[in-house]
């Protein structure tokens, strides 16, 4: 079951994710909807992410691969030099560097789609609301015994046009 | 022991002919210019021979300074190429191979001797010039840098007839076309590992300096000349 | 004094900012033919250079590098625009640079791109560059990864594949609002590329969280780019350009360069789409004292670098800084310091002279001039090697002239079907925190 419910005002919409979270309703069955991103305070709505992880394992593998690959490169020549040597990280440094950052970059944005959702495969059947400008619309995924409750609070909260929608 | 090959060149022998640049265009099938490309400073010469004035007429001096690669050991066009189309060889010639290079020109903009020669259009030569071509040398295609090689076509020759006769070389057997054609006997070529050879004693006298030797290129072509 | 566009009812800001996307009006199109037949000219030019050979151009020896080789750092040069609004502007949380954005975040890919094709461009055997790739071959061979052009070459990569994500990821959410009114294959279009965004809190806050990384990411990258471009110089023995300053000194004129170019581009697309309200005075005042403000750290750098040399009076750098200062390419040098240096500061430093308009002229000289700075590092130093008996002049043909024309048409037609297709403000962006008073 999908309740969604329309709000205009971040406080309201606060206090309703608060009021809902005390009632038992977990977070991750809970989603807001809004043209642009509402800036929550602390504690409301957190989403743990592992992006920077992520990125920084990335940028290591793929500086480190790049690194080896260079090496193997230039000592597969067996050239004579009278000067500089044939492998030295002065002059891989720059190499390294630059892919650790294409690691760290690639890494970030795959990641994001991963994270976001918009990669993965979608559940057509979960509703998505169409969001007008300026609303921040609020769903809240419930199995039957908790319905009622979360319809009162998210009236009390005064939340605007509360839809209901069942999920086969 | 493997070769290492090294150029002497008295100055003080050298009169500015310019027979060792008429034999490298020779040996080398060296494309020939025409004079407006001339003047826009495409002319290829492996060899030059650079003059410098001083004094004032009537009293003045001339010194004449043929400039050629040196085959540094330190090369700063080496480690620039990025397609690796010049690299060192184990008998310490500075190698350029054609068919690697594509033309990305760092090679010459960091060589400090301005030795290296580009080809801007494909060769040409007035008739009857390119019946005279060397089999020995490729000809280079428009795009490709070139330079002296040392005449290693003569290099690869001398070592082949010698293991062919299994004899060892003889010093000055091989002759750059260069070397060969100079009238005053000023260059002399040969192995600066054998300490017999005539380079070697040149290359160890008072009287050897390399060109630009504070670089620390390392060249092997020592200019012979009275200490001031 | 106009009202802040933070005032402005969203439905209007919708609506400006997705006016520009309509049918394109007949001044486009016809400005769209005109930059078209100047890139197929240095196309054509281009194609006489690669079937004659590298003759065709003014180049000689010695000066082997040329326009192509100053027209590839002026381009990778000005692509730092978007990376310094965006990046360091979000990272230090400057509201003002909200309209800004995208504008130069585009500036950046576009010229990545364009900047990108000299070094296949300069080349003597164009058709071979792949050679510099390093990929699995039977010759069992691989490039010279100690040679600066390799760095070159990862270095612009990333720095490409960093921008074009980095442009992508707060295009998405407009994408996603796009692709609801609009013609049919435009719709399609914007359907796949917002991905199928939703607009869900947890799509913000990932997309959030890569912003911010990828701005400290790009950031770095972008330093170390055009440090890598000056290092193929600068890795170099020839005179006057063996010198430690290079790496700082190309970051700050690209960054220099990079806001004049931005200034050009917001100052016209403010007068071509109508966006008065959102590219306010207060935007062009701010970016004009940035654009000061480089105008004074480029002159610090050029000063310390030219000073070092006159002091040292070393005979083969000495033969340099005279052509420069006294000889040949005297009038580029003084022409440069004249753009870079004394109009910015008079125009821009002078309150009462400082308006959009002084901007866009400011921005122009410096462009102008930044373009001879490049020019006169690459021609002297050439021109007079350790060997002067090696001298030489450099002269170019129209072939190369028209190759460079063809880049800044490029540049425009890439820029004008971007306007066309993508809004230039981020709707979203520019909603969440409103604008300040001008």
């Amino acid at each position: 079951m999908y309740l969604m419910a329309d709000f205009r005002e971040q406080s309201k919409l606060e206090a309703a994710i608060l009021a809902l979270k005390a009632a038992g309703i977990d977070a991750d069955d809970m989603d807001v909807f809004s043209e642009e991103p509402v800036e929550f305070h602390r504690g409301i709505l957190d989403r743990p992410s592992r992006m920077s992880l992520v990125a920084v394992l990335g940028a290591i593998a793929s500086g480190g691969l790049a690194t080896a690959g260079v090496y193997a490169a230039q000592h597969n020549y067996r050239l004579v030099t009278g000067g500089m040597p044939v492998f030295s990280f002065w002059g891989t440094g720059v190499i390294t560097y630059e892919t650790t950052m294409l690691g760290s970059v690639l890494a970030t944005f795959g990641w994001f789609l991963w994270e976001s959702g918009l990669l993965r495969k979608r559940d057509k059947s979960i509703p998505v609301p169409t969001v007008l400008p300026g609303v921040m619309c609020l769903r809240v995924h419930c199995s039957d015994p908790h319905v009622t409750r979360a319809r009162q609070i998210l009236d009390s909260a005064g939340a605007t046009d509360i839809a209901r929608k069942e999920v086969a | 022991m493997e070769h290492r090959w090294g150029m002497s060149i008295d100055l003080d022998r050298c009169t500015g002919c310019e027979a060792c640049v008429v034999a490298c265009h020779a040996e080398n099938n060296l494309p020939v210019s025409s004079p407006d490309q001339a003047e826009k400073g495409r002319t290829a010469h492996w060899i030059r021979v650079d003059r410098y004035y001083e004094g004032e007429f009537p009293d003045v001096k001339v010194k004449y300074r043929p400039v050629l690669c040196q085959q540094c050991d330190n090369a700063p066009c080496e480690p620039v190429c990025p397609t690796y189309a010049t690299y060192h060889n184990t008998e310490g010639l500075n190698v350029q191979v054609y068919n690697r290079c594509v033309g990305t020109f760092y090679c010459a903009n960091n060589c400090p001797y301005t030795v290296r020669f580009f080809n801007w259009f494909a060769p040409e030569w007035p008739e009857p010039l390119q019946l005279q071509h060397n089999p020995d040398v490729a000809i280079r295609p428009a795009g490709v840098m070139e330079k002296c090689t040392f005449c290693v076509q003569r290099i690869q020759r001398g070592k082949r007839d010698a293991a062919v006769e299994n004899r060892p070389l003889a010093d000055g057997e091989i002759q750059p076309a260069c070397v060969q054609s100079c009238p005053a006997e000023a260059m002399a070529f040969g192995d600066l590992n054998d300490p017999e050879s005539k380079v070697s004693k040149l290359a160890g006298s008072g009287r050897a300096t390399p060109l630009l030797g504070e670089l620390g290129t390392k060249p092997k072509v020592f200019y012979l000349e009275r200490a001031k | 004094m106009a009202a802040s566009a933070g005032l402005l009812p969203y439905a209007k800001i919708r609506e400006d900012l997705f006016r520009p996307l309509s049918k394109g009006s007949p001044r486009y199109w016809i400005t769209i033919c005109a930059a078209m037949s100047v890139i197929i000219l240095g196309m054509a030019a281009w194609g006489i250079q690669v079937r004659d050979g590298m003759g065709v151009t003014g180049l000689n020896r010695p000066v082997f590098w040329g326009f192509y080789i100053v027209d590839f750092v002026f381009w990778i040069g000005i692509s730092h625009a978007g990376t310094l609004i965006s990046a360091i502007l979000r990272l230090t949380d400057a509201a003002w640079r909200k309209p800004v954005t995208r504008a130069a975040e585009a500036i950046t890919v576009f010229c990545l791109m364009i900047g990108g094709m000299f070094p296949i461009i300069h080349l003597g055997r164009s058709w071979l560059f792949y050679w510099l790739i390093p990929y699995p071959n039977p010759r069992l061979l691989w490039p010279n990864f100690r040679s600066p052009l390799l760095w070159d070459l990862v270095a612009i990569l990333t720095y490409v594949t960093g921008s074009v994500i980095y442009l992508y990821l707060p295009l998405i959410p407009d994408m996603a609002q796009l692709a609801e009114h609009n013609v049919p294959w435009r719709r399609k279009l914007y359907r796949i590329l917002s991905l199928g965004w939703t607009g869900s809190d947890r799509e913000w806050h990932a997309l959030e969280r890569a912003m911010k990384l990828m701005a400290c990411i790009i950031l770095a990258v972008a330093i170390s780019v055009h440090t890598v471009v000056s290092w193929d110089f600068a890795m170099s023995i020839a005179p006057m350009w063996h010198s430690t300053i290079f790496g700082p000194y190309f970051v700050v004129g690209a960054i220099f360069s990079g806001i004049a170019a931005l200034l050009l581009v917001m100052g016209t697309l403010r007068r071509a789409l109508g966006l008065e309200l959102y590219l306010t005075k207060h935007h062009f005042n701010n970016l004009s004292k940035l654009l000061l403000l480089m105008s004074l750290l480029w002159f610090y750098f050029t000063f310390a670098e030219y000073q070092t040399v006159w002091y040292g009076n070393e005979p083969s750098e000495m033969a340099v800084f005279a052509s420069k200062i006294r000889g040949p390419y005297a009038p580029f040098f003084w022409t440069m310091v004249f753009c870079n240096f004394v109009v910015p500061f008079i125009l821009l430093g002078i309150r009462k002279l400082r308006t959009i308009n002084t901007a866009m002229i400011a921005s122009v000289c410096v462009l102008i001039g930044m373009w001879l700075e490049r020019y006169l590092i690459v021609a002297p130093t050439l021109g007079n090697p350790r060997m002067n008996a090696a001298s030489g002049v450099y002269v170019p043909t129209w072939i190369e002239f028209a190759i460079t024309a063809a880049t800044f048409a490029g540049m425009l037609v890439l820029y004008l079907l971007f306007a066309k297709l993508f809004p230039m403000i981020a709707v979203w962006e520019f909603k969440a925190h409103p604008v300040e008073e001008n």
